[in-house]
């Protein structure tokens, strides 16, 4: 920030604050800690209509209230944002709102994170003076994923200007006006555009529901943890929230850096796949010809014994964290293998036009980057498995692999999280946690290295793969095994060119990116 | 004249009014074309014409159907969601087909002082239509009116474009052979 800036001091009810010349009243307070109710304002969507007027709050020497979403801060101005004057507009504006609102929080899927809800709530207007009919709109559909309930909309248009401003698709409007006023697409055109799910994210009621969401879960009883999303390798910031074990839904989580208020639909479905699928629960060897779950002592104990270096190949995966790459990576040299693969799906690219920076990216994967630092080459092809030798697979399905891949190998170490059919020639199989199911770390595609928490049990005994392979590696006399995933990032981050410079409190929610030597080749735009 | 249309359905009956009077296409003949061309060279932007363009859609088909409004996106660069977002604002343009004689007769306060309750209803019963309907042959439809400006001519009543003013009940069967 440039001395240049011009600072101007405001008093917002009776708290001094200086922000930046203009900055709006509404943000001002925000500085202060004063959150002033609003609906058509969201800070990710550029215009400001000022149509809802639940901002306004009393300005000294102004003559009426004012929209403080639009009004700019200036030096010396006094704001009241709960003096009775702004508290009866406040209370009149819901007054309206709730004229035709249906009133069915118990059934909707927004109550308890529902702002008409909180400010209803909290103007205390318990009985309503309007003893007429109320309006019915009823619903409607206006994607294949999303239900619009006309009722309970109270048209702050922030949807419609997502579709605008952000998608670039000014598919969504409202029609009709005054109370007859509804959101609708034109007949026979329902969005189809890659980030539609985000009208239901900035809808401040619950007029706008994803369908698989929908009577699924209250918002209390859900518990909701900051993740990564897997599904491309922008690596959005997502909250996934969790419900008896399965995830119900993800939000995008804001990170101005990388995604800001957003993510794309293909993120979305992406992880509710990851509810389905069967899991490996138990350590596997190979005895007498068969496959037999072991304790993780047992296994390990009988893998290392097993493992003899030389020729050998590695099948990795752009999912897997950057922790679990590198313990893959440690093994390796203990065998001494070099190299070792990864391959990416790959997918259309598809840009955010008002966020150009968020694209769905063509590599379907969320670790592209962090496999190319630890060492691993992109490849098209499964990596061939010289005879006789060890073959180690991480976190890569094979659901394009012959019938007999690994059958030639002298050893054949498998580290996954589901059970696929081409792992029947393994030698072992060690259970893994997905990524929703550990802690770690990805870089994304211009080199961020961001953290992700743990959203899911683990089934049965999987253990996150930096674990096990640490582990393994002691059974084999090198190092010692991590079993937090704080020490895995510490150990990783001294030992791998690029992230000398990161620190696991550093990350944060944020991330932070790879010190100049480990920047990822491609140019950032 | 009997209408065996039931209200709830009567304006939805596109397929019935289609017949007796297919929709145009607008912007396919040269009257289109020079309309659109005209509006266009008025207004800085494209989107300007929009009102102008639904009111050339009206004024061709009694009524702004979804067809339209899909035409007149193409022609001025808008999607067809935002065209009907304008035209379901503005209540005069015609979502629902209309009988080839609309006919809207004034309830305000002066022509109300002057029968026009009573000139409506006669206008319902002549027609056979109720409110808002198209009669059976496609010919009328009749709706109240807000104030159309002719209050020194109580009732005023307005056809398509033309204007009867001091109209009593007893000249309606007139008022409607005229039309024909």
């Amino acid at each position: 920030m440039s001395d240049a800036t011009n600072y101007v001091t405001l008093t917002i009810d009776a708290v001094e604050v200086k922000v930046e010349a203009g900055t709006t009243v509404l943000q001002a307070a925000e500085h202060a800690g004063i959150v002033v109710p609003h609906y058509c304002y969201h800070p990710g969507i550029p215009s400001r209509p000022a149509q809802c007027r639940m901002c306004l709050v009393e300005i000294e020497g102004q003559p009426k209230l004012q929209p403080s979403c639009v009004f700019p801060a200036q030096d010396g101005m006094v704001v009241y944002t709960t003096s009775e004057t702004a508290e009866t507009a406040r209370k009149s504006v819901i007054e309206f709102l709730l004229l035709n609102h249906p009133l069915d929080c118990p059934i909707c899927d927004a109550a308890g994170q529902c702002m008409l809800q909180d400010y209803a709530f909290e103007t205390g207007q318990l009985r309503s003076r309007y003893a007429e009919a109320k309006l019915v709109l009823g619903r409607d559909r206006v994607a294949d994923d999303i239900l619009y309930f006309g009722d309970r909309c109270i048209v702050c248009t922030r949807c419609v200007r997502f579709m605008e401003e952000l998608a670039g698709d000014n598919a969504l409007v409202v029609a009709q006006r005054g109370h007859k006023a509804y959101i609708d697409t034109f007949p026979g055109k329902d969005l189809d555009n890659a980030f539609r799910g985000n009208i239901v994210d900035v809808c401040p009621v619950g007029a706008l529901v994803h369908e698989d969401f929908v009577f699924k879960a209250r918002a209390w009883d859900m518990d909701s943890s900051p993740g990564i999303c897997p599904g491309c390798s922008t690596g959005c910031n997502i909250d996934i929230n969790v419900k008896e074990n399965q995830i119900v839904r993800t939000k995008p989580r804001l990170n101005p850096d990388v995604n800001s208020y957003w993510m794309c639909d293909h993120g979305r479905r992406h992880l509710v796949m990851a509810n389905r699928g069967v899991r490996a629960e138990a350590p596997l060897i190979r005895v007498d010809g068969e496959l037999e779950p072991a304790s993780w002592n047992e296994a390990l104990t009988w893998i290392a014994g097993r493992l003899e270096a030389g020729d050998g190949a590695a099948v990795v995966s752009g999912g897997a964290a950057n922790e679990s790459l590198f313990y893959m990576r440690g093994l390796l040299s203990e065998l001494g293998i070099d190299g070792g693969t990864f391959r990416v799906l790959q997918g259309e690219e598809i840009t955010l036009p008002g966020f150009p920076k968020l694209k769905l990216r063509a590599d379907r994967a969320p670790n592209v980057t962090g496999a190319e630092l630890h060492g691993f080459k992109r490849s098209d092809e499964l990596a061939d498995v010289p005879d006789g030798g060890v073959l180690i697979v991480l976190g890569d399905a094979l659901a394009d692999a012959p019938a007999d891949y690994g059958a030639n190998a002298g050893f054949f170490l498998c580290v996954g999280s589901h059970l696929y059919p081409a792992m029947v020639n393994a030698t072992a199989i060690l259970p893994m946690t997905s990524v929703l199911e550990m802690e770690g770390t990805f870089v994304n595609y211009e080199g961020r290295v961001q953290r992700f928490h743990q959203a899911l049990r683990a089934p049965g005994v999987a253990r996150p793969a930096w674990m096990s392979l640490s582990r393994l590696l002691e059974h084999r006399g090198v190092g010692e095994g991590v079993l937090d995933a704080r020490a895995a990032f510490q150990t990783m981050a001294a030992g791998t060119t690029g992230m000398d410079n990161l620190s696991w409190s550093g990350l944060g929610l944020r991330g932070e990116l790879l010190s100049e030597a480990g920047q990822p080749a491609v140019a950032v735009e | 004249m009997k209408n065996p249309i039931h209200p709830a359905a009567a304006s939805s009956q596109a397929f019935q009014i289609a017949e007796i009077r297919p929709i145009e296409r607008l912007f396919e003949d040269d009257e289109g074309r020079d309309r659109l061309e005209k509006a266009l060279s008025r207004y800085p932007e494209k989107r300007a014409a929009l009102l102008p363009m639904l009111g050339y859609a009206q004024e061709r088909n009694g009524w702004v159907s979804d067809e339209s409004m899909e035409q007149i996106a193409g022609a001025l660069d808008l999607t067809p969601a935002y065209v009907r977002s304008v035209a379901t604002f503005y209540t005069m343009y015609n979502k629902h087909p209309v009988g080839r004689h609309f006919i809207q007769v004034c309830t305000c306060i002066s022509c109300h002082l002057h029968e026009a309750d009573e000139v409506f209803e006669r206008f319902l019963a002549e027609t056979g239509t109720r409110a808002g309907e198209v009669s059976e042959d496609g010919k009328y439809t009749v709706i109240e009116a807000e104030c159309l400006g002719a209050c020194g001519f109580a009732t005023a009543v307005q056809v398509n474009d033309r204007y009867f003013e001091n109209v009593t009940p007893d000249q309606i069967p007139a008022i409607l052979d005229e039309l024909d």
